[in-house]
């Protein structure tokens, strides 16, 4: 029977290519939006993900890791104490402006690391190193970032908050959810850019000692500054994801809009499915005729349907790899980890299954008595 | 009338007092009224009849397709008054091959594949159906044509596909229905020879529904439908020759 089904399918090529069309619609919706949704979260917690911390600690009510609240710099020899705490250093975020060579400016983030650890400093260089911030007056920016720039090079000395500075490294990669470019430097100048008080910080980046629990850890530090909120790594992550998705309705807009894709998707799959079937009439009263029972029948869509599943799906999938090599790039990044693949394949097998229960429906209703009555 | 026991082994069909009627809003038409039908193993019946006569009705009871209203009957010692949908599919499938009208060979599929769809659905596997089909194509004058597609071949050798495929499953009994309406007389007359001679030589019984009277010479018996009712004195048995002249419709 599986033979009957597969070479039946193949036969009707017009809505052959109908269905598939829609399978492969809904696999490449499904992982084009989900890779540029993934992509442009992951923006919104990219200092969390990459900053080498196990722990993050702010001010109380922290929502998001590019909006931070000042706290006092001397709490962080309190957090120094603390049993399993094996570093804890810390983190200025602060906004700025850089004044172009044509006379322009652009907004910045700074983001200032400690001297000594560099944690939480620019990674993925491509040019300089990471210790390169250590000299005079040194940045590091990111290439993506060039054009806003205005295309500066290693070298080169421009101008922050009013302030001198050298261009010593550039980074691949790092560009935040806000437009604004981030701009990586020690501590001190950070402060000095944006015009903050060195005796005020915007986090404590903390590492655990290698066999310490960062759960027991984050409560202790919470017992020890109570006024902080005090997250594992994952979970400020998903904290800053969260704000953009629920202040934006950016989880919203990306949800419909595949949700509806996907909806078309089973449309055109359902609508190909029951044409197939429609036109097929006499076929299946034959085959009900010479003693094939429901579940037969059934079985045969059913085989039909998870061909077109499969066919869709490796063709989608490879539509995806060839749209993703298009337009993949670091200002709009489409992040598909595998999971996403094979759930776009599970999604469009149960949409097709789906799709299969009304033509069956139909079937159900075919008397082997139309054939003798031509 | 001589009553013949049902339960000789021979007797393939056997109807008694079958009736049916079908039924429009409250407009009632009955089709069969009383129909007594015997056929036994090795026969090869023709059910002629004017066109609205109930031949197809009567072909559809003896295939399973439907129930009469009121009536025995009873196919190859089993009854099939009671049974249910899916005792009847089963029935079909394993007792009876049918040959349609126009063929009905499924689209897409070559013809050695069509000749094993009655197999595929029995669930036996692919290469014994293969070899057994080949063989049965053989019988029919196709051999070489295996690979073609159906709706390449003409007409009469689409209605060779469609007997190989009745004959495939090994049925006691076969079916036809109208076999020679979609052919030329030269054609339709070679599709019931070779139809005839397979039904022999196989030992099985065939019923062949049909007001082709070019065939009858064909036919062992003539069993002839008129208003619902089978005329007795015209199913009779008939060894040769043309005898469309007794029968009144033709």
């Amino acid at each position: 029977m599986y033979e009957i089904a597969i070479k039946t399918l193949i036969a009707d090529r017009g809505k052959l290519i109908t269905a598939l069309v829609g399978v492969i619609f809904s696999v490449v919706l499904v992982n084009i939006q989900g890779g540029l949704f993934l992509g442009l979260v992951r923006k919104a917690s990219l200092l969390v993900d990459y900053g080498e911390a196990d722990i993050w600690v702010g001010h109380r009510n922290m929502h998001a890791v590019d909006f931070p609240r000042d706290i006092p710099t001397r709490w962080v020899y309190r957090l120094r104490g603390i049993p399993g705490v094996r570093r804890a250093e810390p983190y200025l975020i602060g906004f700025s402006e850089m004044t172009l060579p044509s006379g322009g400016y652009e907004s910045l983030v700074v983001v200032g690391v400690d001297r000594e650890s560099l944690l939480g400093n620019a990674w993925n260089l491509i040019e300089g190193r990471p210790e390169s911030i250590l000299q005079t007056d040194g940045v590091v920016v990111d290439v993506g970032d060039d054009a806003k720039l205005e295309y500066p090079h290693v070298g080169e000395l421009r101008e922050i908050g009013g302030r001198r500075v050298r261009i010593v490294g550039k980074s691949h990669g790092i560009l935040g959810f806000l437009v604004t470019p981030y701009v990586f430097t020690t501590f001190e100048q950070a402060a000095v850019f944006s015009r903050k008080d060195p005796e005020v910080c915007s986090y404590f980046l903390v590492q655990i000692a290698p066999d310490a629990d960062v759960d027991a850890v984050c409560q202790a530090i919470q017992g020890r500054l109570p006024d902080a909120d005090v997250y594992p790594r994952n979970q400020y992550s998903r904290v800053s994801i969260n704000y953009w998705m629920t202040r934006t309705g950016l989880g919203i807009s990306f949800g419909a809009a595949t949700t509806l894709g996907l909806l078309i998707g089973l449309v055109m799959v359902a609508q190909a499915l029951y044409a197939l079937v429609l036109d097929r009439i006499g076929d299946f009263g034959t085959l009900k005729a010479i003693g094939a029972d429901e579940q037969q029948v059934y079985r045969l869509l059913l085989v039909q349907a998870v061909v077109l599943a499969f066919a869709g799906a490796v063709l989608g999938l490879l539509l995806v790899a060839i749209m993703h090599w298009g337009f993949h790039s670091d200002k709009a990044p489409i992040l598909i980890p595998l999971w996403l693949s094979l759930g776009s394949c599970l999604l469009v097998t149960v949409i097709c299954i789906a799709s299969s229960i009304l033509p069956y429906l139909r079937l159900r209703r075919v008397d082997p008595l139309v054939i003798l009555q031509g | 009338m001589v009553t013949v026991p049902t339960t000789l082994p021979e007797r393939v069909i056997h109807l008694r007092d079958v009736q049916k009627a079908y039924h429009n809003g409250r407009e009632i038409t009955p089709v069969l009224k009383q129909v007594n039908l015997d056929i036994d193993r090795g026969e090869f019946v023709f059910l002629a009849g004017p066109s609205g006569c109930g031949k197809s009705t009567l072909l559809a009871i003896l295939g399973a397709m439907l129930t009469p209203d009121s009536g025995i009957v009873r196919i190859l010692g089993q009854n099939l008054v009671g049974l249910d949908h899916e005792a009847r599919t089963l029935f079909r499938r394993q007792k009876v091959g049918f040959i349609f009208q126009r063929f009905h060979l499924i689209r897409g599929l070559s013809v050695i594949e069509n000749v094993c769809v009655p197999m595929a659905i029995r669930g036996r596997s692919s290469a014994p159906s293969r070899r057994a089909a080949g063989d049965l194509l053989a019988a029919v004058g196709l051999a070489g044509k295996e690979a073609a597609r159906t709706h390449r071949l003409s007409s009469g050798q689409q209605q060779r596909v469609a007997i190989a495929r009745a004959l495939i499953g090994d049925p006691a009994l076969i079916l036809a229905d109208e076999p020679t309406a979609s052919l030329d007389a030269k054609n339709g007359q070679a599709v019931v020879e070779l139809l005839r001679n397979l039904v022999k030589q196989q030992g099985k019984t065939a019923v062949v529904v049909t007001h082709d009277r070019r065939i009858f010479p064909l036919a062992d018996r003539i069993c002839m439908l008129e208003n619902g009712r089978l005329t007795s004195d015209t199913c009779e048995s008939i060894a040769t020759g043309d005898h469309s002249e007794n029968l009144p419709w033709v």
